[in-house]
């Protein structure tokens, strides 16, 4: 088992770590799938969005009123704070996203963001297919994301980055002058006004908040039905695999 | 205005009778001029030529233009403190052409526009309320036989500098709202070879049109304008920015509902619909009226009128957010949110219902679902097992 | 003597775009054609939006008439859906719409309306110490000094000596029509003057409720405008103090510039009273409500109509009676062109049949002419405005309108038949502006009254939420706005407006023909005992046009240039 399973650069071979994929376990290996900055950049992001979607929906609709003089209060000021903190955090997450889908392995890099190929198609409709349980049993393996989970995670990620480039478009009105404005003035014009741009921020929100249960349902669903790890991968980088099990992407 | 104090020279006249109004002698004027001519590093017989230059100042020519409008931009220059209309019309510039204060009328009225830009071409500054009807070939709005679009383009090309007035002229707003059955556009959409200064809103705050023309007849130029032609200077922040009520937005204290205790203290009016956060106006700073008060000083939500398409992207005027299109007034963006995402959070119960049910009934029938991994995990089968449930 | 083509357009110093078309004859006018040259669709841009959001598109008909049709729709949705609104409310509302007709007539009159009577050219030639002298005999206001004329002349002759007369070119200066001495010309450009900066002051009435003017804020169920005595962004003692003050500084302008100017002008023209009386038929749907408009009593100035100018009776009105034609307009109708629509039938669909532009004469096309609709009352045609307002005032037995006209007519030395006329429809003017300069400190005490009582709420809020609103309704908003009776019909289907129609005062006035051949106020008053001089320098047409304030963007507000206005609408 020396399967090379780094990119074109295996950072982690790179600086001489060993992968603990590399030593086999009885009849089952482990695969190390997801290399630490993947791992961050999921959990940096997921908390980021938590708060974004909290805060956001707080400065959108806030129902807390607190009473009395303004001195003291900036209730709405530290919503916004976190905010924008948390939309931080975002944007730094989609540059380790990025600059991975170069220094990624085969499951991260760019040829794992879409199915390309005639057969992943196929392989998708069969995916479906499963979780309708109609022949559950002819689901094709996959190593890394499934088709599927492909074109949801990728749909995801042109969410959030719509919720970015609208996010600074409003952001960046408080200083006319400024960069992010003036990097940003294309966004309103685009949709037909500052107004839309909120709409489609504010609407946008709900699909992380759908997303959010189905993908936390499936995660959970997968790792209790295949018994693959799904879970623990986003966690330690790897699962725990059969020798002899045949995988699409494997 | 009413009490011209002690002869400022108002640029009411030439400078030659200016000065003889101040009793400045012909002779000493001669002399101003020889000193002048000497300061310019000039040869001395240049004088008379640098005399003749210098009375010859006049007041430069306006020419204004209102097409398919309200004429409440009109109203809103009248209104203006500094300078007064009064000011304006007498001693500032020599309004040629403006339909409701002209004493002319029909092609009396004609023959000064046509006057004034034969004599102006070139240098005279062209002020134009309304929108241009495209539609029907612009019937929709006619004056003195012509359209509106016709004698824009006539005024615009020859006019040294050409500033849009209020909401119609900047993009055509009301009649432009959807649908926009007339077809009408804004000034920028028709004069297209030189700078249109766009001066926002519905109507624009007088004093901003009657800075930008003292602005320009002051530097020489018009004013640093933004994105949309709107002058910086008044249109460089955001209303939300400003706002005496920021700090109740801040604080998290809002109008829930109008006359409501909240109303009643002042607070920020974000939840009934203020437009203040979307909007680049100068209506905190600048305030209406001789500084008397603004929107949201009244009580009222802004409701984004220096905005391009306000009518449509900024209605409904008392809530947050624009509709979504196509859906009913009540089916807001969140109504649909929340439907889906409790309609994506029942789908994943009641799937994970089924999962289990399913498990059940493929024990009970003698079977697991497939295990894709693990030590439990049968070899794949190489023909489908057959469904006893038929599904 | 031959027959002369007179075209007039633009008619300046009016609000919109108005074409006049005449035919002239030894000196008088044959025939006359009021065309409304600019149509902008508003109703149909309503249909499918918030009712609460009307106010704020019906109001940007016009920036002159700033308040009236933003308060009409208020009102229209307000009785659709059966919302009472606060006293204060009204009071606050009566105070706007009151100090709109103040300000607005005082405008008309002296930027308006002035240069038809008043030659400029001629005051350079006054004596101040003269002029002031009639001043001070006429009004005790303060700036009656030959000093202050003088600067004024000063001021004036500069202007004049610069060459550049800006605004006053090719006025018709000298026109034999002008018959004011020197040293009156030069109080009314003093005035004038004068006018302009007072305008600016009272009109700050609207922005300490409404936030700005033009265009203030209004809301449905109420005003936006909270009170709070103890409170630095509310209506409280500095907010109600400067209110005060203008109300007193509007009052004391009109009793001692603006009617006393009137009166004194009128009386070198009274040969006005017999020239333009149009079509005899006025109609004032009455303004002002005590505290509702559905109680129709109260109104301050009353509800009637006076036909075939008989002051002996007062016509009741109703609405439904009202019906639109566009024989001579650029509409068509589905069913033809020949029957009148009710508003909530009414069409309005555009359909240009006029000859190409630029336009030579329109008359030579014949047929229709304008985008005006044709309202009729019972099939006749009304006019509306200051005029018919003082005449149902003083036929109902309105006192103090009552008495006031009597004073007037008394200075001028004519009976009341000199009110169907140019002159009477200018003097009308004036007569309503004081009653309301007089009745504006009364509203003023009430709302102080109501405050002091404990009672500030603006706002009506149970109908606020759409939730409360029934599946459909429809409702009827009226205003008797300055240039005359105002009507808004609003029809809600599902918390959406599915019809919204206007019928407004200049499209009575400045209605075309209709089948029947009747002419439209502007039309019959033109051609009612009306001299024209020189057809090149029309001077009379502008003075009768200009005694009933056109509002052409009102008239045609909307697509429909009539008042209609806003059709039924389908919604999709």
């Amino acid at each position: 088992m020396t399967e090379q399973l780094g990119g074109t650069v295996d950072t982690a071979r790179a600086r001489g770590v060993a992968h603990p994929a590399d030593t086999p376990v009885g009849t089952f290996r482990w695969v190390y799938l997801w290399h630490w900055p993947i791992r961050a950049m999921h959990w940096v992001a997921a908390l980021s969005i938590m708060l974004l979607i909290f805060t956001g929906f707080v400065i959108g609709r806030p129902y807390y009123l607190p009473a009395g003089q303004v001195t003291g209060e900036f209730f709405i000021g530290w919503m916004r704070l976190i905010h924008f903190i948390a939309a931080g955090a975002l944007v730094a997450t989609v540059i380790v996203r990025i600059y991975w889908l170069f220094a990624g392995n085969r499951y991260e890099r760019f040829n794992a963001l879409l199915p390309v190929r005639g057969r992943d198609w196929v392989n998708m409709l069969k995916q479906v297919k499963y979780y309708l349980m109609i022949h559950p049993e002819r689901a094709p393996h996959y190593l890394g994301h499934n088709p599927l989970q492909q074109l949801s995670y990728t749909l995801i990620y042109v969410v959030a980055a719509v919720m970015i480039i609208t996010g600074f478009a409003m952001y960046g009105q408080a200083n006319p002058g400024g960069l992010i404005r003036g990097a940003t003035l294309w966004v309103p014009q685009l949709v037909g006004g500052i107004q839309n741009v909120r709409l489609i921020h504010h609407v946008l929100t709900w699909v992380f908040l759908i997303f959010i249960p189905i993908h936390i349902y499936l995660s959970v669903r997968a790792d209790i039905l295949e018994r693959g790890g799904t879970m623990s991968s986003i966690i330690t980088g790897g699962r725990f695999v059969r020798s002899d099990e045949e995988f699409v992407d494997g | 205005m009413l009490m011209p104090t002690a002869v400022p020279w108002a640029e009411d006249e030439d400078l030659g009778s200016f000065l003889e109004r101040r009793k400045v002698s012909r002779r000493e004027f001669l002399g101003f001029c020889a000193e002048i001519t000497a300061i310019l590093g000039l040869a001395s017989t240049m004088a008379p030529q640098v005399a003749e230059a210098l009375q010859a100042i006049r007041r430069p020519s306006v020419i204004w233009l209102q097409l398919q409008e309200c004429t409440g931009c009109v109203e809103s220059v009248v209104r203006t403190a500094e300078p007064t209309i009064g000011d304006l019309v007498l001693d500032v510039v020599s309004l040629d052409y403006q339909h409701t204060l002209m004493a002319a009328a029909g092609h009396q009225a004609e023959k000064a526009l046509q006057d004034s830009m034969a004599a102006n071409r070139g240098k005279y500054l062209l002020v134009v309320t309304g929108s241009v009807p495209l539609n029907a070939n612009g019937v929709y709005t006619t004056i003195g036989g012509r359209t509106a679009k016709v004698i824009l383009e006539e005024a615009a090309s020859g006019a040294a500098a050409v500033i849009a007035v209020g909401a119609c002229a900047h993009w055509g707003s009301v009649q432009a709202a959807r649908p926009n059955p007339t077809g009408a556009v804004g000034v920028g959409d028709i004069v297209k070879d030189k700078p249109v200064v766009n001066i926002a809103g519905c109507p624009p705050i007088g004093d901003v049109v009657t800075a930008t023309i003292v602005h320009y007849l002051t530097f020489g130029r018009v004013p640093e304008l933004d994105y949309d032609g709107r002058p910086m200077f008044a249109y460089g922040a955001r209303i939300h920015d400003q706002c005496p009520r920021r700090a109740n937005f801040d604080a998290g204290q809002f109008v829930e509902e109008f006359d409501d205790a909240a109303a009643r203290k002042g607070w920020c009016l974000y939840h009934v619909g203020c437009k203040g956060p979307a909007t680049f106006s100068p209506c905190p700073i600048f305030m209406w009226n001789t500084r008397t008060s603004w929107p949201i000083g009244a009580g009222h939500p802004c409701i984004g009128c220096t905005e391009r398409g306000f009518w449509d992207t900024m209605s409904p005027f008392y809530t947050r957010m624009p509709n979504v299109a196509g859906v009913g007034v009540e089916r807001t963006a969140d109504v649909i949110g929340a439907a889906l995402a409790v309609g994506a959070t029942a789908g994943v119960l009641a799937h994970a219902a089924a999962t289990g049910v399913h498990r059940v009934r493929e024990r009970r029938a003698g079977r697991e679902l497939p295990v894709v991994s693990g030590p439990n995990a049968p070899p794949p089968p190489t023909t489908p097992p057959t469904n006893p449930e038929g599904r | 003597m031959a027959t002369t083509k007179v075209v007039v357009d633009p008619i300046t110093r009016i609000e919109g775009h108005l074409r006049i078309e005449a035919l002239a004859e030894n000196g008088r006018i044959a025939n006359a054609w009021a065309t409304s040259t600019q149509f902008r669709g508003i109703e149909i841009i309503m249909q499918g939006r918030d009712p609460r959001d009307a106010w704020a598109f019906t109001q940007r008909i016009c920036g002159v008439c700033t308040v009236v049709h933003a308060v009409a729709s208020c009102r229209a949705v307000e009785d659709a859906l059966d919302i009472r609104i606060p006293a204060n409310a009204n009071i606050i509302r009566n105070l706007m719409v009151g100090m709109q007709f103040v300000q607005d007539h005082v405008m008309h009159f002296y930027h308006l309306h002035a240069l038809d009577w008043v030659d400029v050219v001629s005051a350079l030639s006054a004596d101040p110490a003269r002029s002031a002298q009639i001043a001070a005999s006429i009004s005790p206001w303060p700036n009656n000094s030959a000093t202050y004329f003088r600067e004024v002349q000063n001021r004036v002759k500069t202007f004049v000596q610069s060459g550049q007369l800006g605004i006053f070119t090719n006025g018709y200066w000298g026109h034999p029509a002008y018959k004011l001495p020197p040293e009156v010309n030069l109080i009314a450009v003093a005035h004038y003057l004068e006018a302009l900066d007072w305008q600016r002051d009272v009109i700050r009435l609207h922005t300490v409720f409404g936030g700005k003017n033009p265009h203030p804020n209004f809301l449905v169920g109420g005003m936006a405008s909270a009170i709070n005595l103890d409170e630095t962004a509310t209506i409280n003692a500095e907010r109600l103090t400067d209110i005060h003050d203008m109300i007193a500084r509007a009052q004391r302008f009109v009793e001692q510039v603006y009617w006393p100017d009137l009166v004194a002008i009128a009386g070198f023209y009274k040969e006005w009273a017999a020239i333009g009386a149009g079509t005899g038929n006025y109609l004032a749907c009455g303004e002002f409500p005590r505290a509702d408009i559905r109680d129709v009593e109260s109104l301050y100035f009353p509800r009637g109509i006076i036909l075939n100018r008989d002051l002996g009776r007062v016509h009741s009105y109703d609405e439904k009676a009202v019906a639109e034609f566009i024989h001579s307009s650029w509409y068509e109708y589905s069913n033809g062109d020949a029957a009148g629509l009710h508003p909530y039938e009414g069409e309005t669909k555009p359909n240009y049949t006029g000859p190409p532009t630029p336009w030579t004469y329109l008359q030579d096309e014949k047929q229709k002419y304008t985008w005006m609709k044709a309202p009729r009352y019972e099939g006749k045609p009304m006019e509306v405005g200051p005029l018919a307002r003082m005449l149902v005032a003083y036929a109902s037995g309105h006192e103090e309108a009552r008495a006031l006209i009597g004073e007037a007519l008394g200075k001028l030395g004519v009976g009341a038949p000199a009110l169907f006329s140019t002159l009477g429809r200018t003097a009308a003017r004036g007569i309503e502006t004081v009653l309301l300069a007089r009745q504006l400190p009364r509203w003023y005490d009430d709302l102080v009254a109501r405050i002091k009582g404990g009672d500030v709420r603006t706002f009506e809020g149970s109908r606020w939420e759409p939730s409360s609103w029934p599946s459909e309704a429809r409702g009827y908003g009226y205003l008797d706005a300055p240039r005359g009776a105002l009507g808004h019909w609003v029809r809600i289907n599902d918390g959406k407006i599915s019809n919204y129609q206007c019928v407004v005062p200049s499209t009575w006035n400045c209605s075309p023909r209709d089948a029947q051949g009747q002419m439209g106020p502007y039309e019959a008053a033109l051609t009612s005992n009306h001299p024209l001089v020189d057809p090149e320098r029309p001077i009379e047409i502008l003075r009768t046009i200009h005694s009933f304030d056109p509002c052409m963007a009102c008239g045609v507000h909307v697509l429909d240039a009539t008042g209609k206005v806003i059709t039924e609408v389908k919604v999709q």
